[in-house]
């Protein structure tokens, strides 16, 4: 299977930045100094566990539920 | 009235406050924010600058070296006050660095204060700003919990301690405090800016870190290979002078093509020591330095053309000062800032989203 790290990363800077375009840049920034690097990303990347758990962990730092 | 700046060299830390109190005059400040030479004692200034002025919240820290409108200084003590027509609020408070947890406490406390919540906080008319004790080595994990708690954004420095690396202090309200950051929660009159500049280039080389030690900043290998033979190939040079190009050669994170710098510190072994932290399987770019002086200027005349900047608080890094130094240019750089309210010092680290390094963070306050 592919594409579920870049639907977590979207739906995670989408819930974290509410539309602002700023605060979904410096969300990225603060993905990438947590070890995301969201270019990595596309719908055709494999769905890593790891990764995903990562995702899912930044997610409940910031205090967002995300769907798997 | 607004802004005013003021320096003094004077090595009594009672004298050099009172020198201060008598240069910003009539000025009623709500904030005093100041950055003092590692020379004066730490107990001493904080308890002499609060005396100073003991209607402010009073901020600062130790320094590596101090920056005045006009001039790189070294041994003195820098400050600058503002009153109500710059800053409408500030609430500040401490965040002990034994755990990230800790700025959980502080940031509700504060954001309380300004009656709302971290996450809350509107970005547009708040600004954090932050000074980390130096050596406490906890600045990315403090830095990654604010950033999970609020979108406001937060600027500031690592104290210094004059390249001693033995000690290094942050101040608040006449106290000093090791392995504790002071935050405060800024809220201006007026418009403000953060300004991140750095003086490199990417080679377009890419270092991705295989095996790394982040909690030590160590990288154990980089592609693969011993890090410090991946290094010095990348560069194109012998293994042994690889260290000899850790200054103008450090690695960057790139963030829309804008470089988050790692600064490499050490070989130890075959692993290379950073300044800050490396994760494991992230890109870095091989960068190249460029003129610092030329960028820090062309950079100033932009922002200040968009708007005109009323004061300036720059956190610039200890390697950047070193290699002024080196090159004979830290009058210049000081002169850059000459007709624009200044203070800064150099820092064992700067922060802005993150934990950085050679790089100039700069809180603008605008006209």
């Amino acid at each position: 299977m592919a594409g579920k790290i870049k639907k977590l990363i979207d739906s995670l800077i989408e819930q974290r930045s509410q539309g602002n375009a700023s605060i979904a840049t410096t969300t990225r920034t603060k993905l990438l100094l947590k070890g995301i690097d969201v270019k990595k990303y596309t719908e055709q990347s494999d769905d890593d566990p790891a990764v995903i758990n990562t995702i899912i962990q930044v997610a409940n730092e910031m205090g967002l539920n995300l769907k798997v | 009235m607004s802004v005013q700046v003021a320096h003094s060299q004077h090595p009594d830390p009672y004298a050099a406050a009172d020198e201060l109190r008598t240069t910003l005059g009539e000025l009623k400040p709500v904030l005093v924010l100041f950055f003092a030479s590692s020379s004066y004692g730490p107990d001493g200034i904080s308890a002499a600058m609060k005396n100073a002025f003991p209607d402010s919240t009073v901020i600062g820290c130790s320094t590596a070296g101090e920056i005045i409108s006009g001039s790189m200084l070294n041994n003195s003590v820098v400050a600058m006050a503002m009153d109500t027509d710059t800053i409408q609020n500030v609430h500040a408070d401490t965040i002990s660095l034994k755990s990230p947890d800790f700025a959980d406490d502080t940031l509700s406390r504060l954001a309380e204060a300004a009656g709302s919540t971290p996450i809350s906080l509107d970005p547009t008319r708040y600004v954090g700003l932050i000074l980390f004790d130096g050596l406490s080595g906890a600045e990315e994990s403090i830095m990654e919990r604010i950033g999970d708690l609020t979108n406001i954004q937060v600027i500031g420095g690592s104290a210094g301690d004059d390249l001693a690396f033995s000690a290094t202090y942050v101040y608040l309200n006449g106290k000093a405090y090791t392995n504790t950051a002071v935050f405060a929660l800024i809220e201006p009159k007026k418009k403000f800016d953060i300004i991140k500049t750095q003086s490199f280039c990417s080679l377009g080389k890419k270092l991705t870190p295989t095996k790394v030690d982040a909690a030590s900043r160590k990288v154990i290998e980089f592609n693969g290979k011993p890090a410090a033979v991946a290094y010095a190939e990348a560069i194109g040079v012998p293994y042994s002078d690889a260290a000899s190009h850790f200054m103008k050669n450090p690695v960057g994170l790139m963030a829309d093509d804008e470089p988050f710098v790692r600064s490499p510190q050490r070989v130890e072994g075959d692993a290379i020591y950073f300044y800050c932290q490396v994760r494991e399987g992230v890109d870095l770019d091989l960068l190249s330095s460029t003129d610092i002086i030329a960028d820090t200027q062309k950079m100033l005349e932009e922002k200040n053309k968009e708007t005109p900047i009323e004061a300036l608080i720059n956190f610039n890094c200890i390697l950047r000062t070193l290699q002024l130094k080196q090159e004979g240019k830290d009058a210049a750089y000081g002169k850059i800032f000459s007709n624009i309210p200044t203070i800064g010092f150099s820092t064992y680290g700067e922060e802005y989203i993150g934990h950085i390094n050679q790089t100039a963070t700069m809180l603008a306050f605008l006209k």
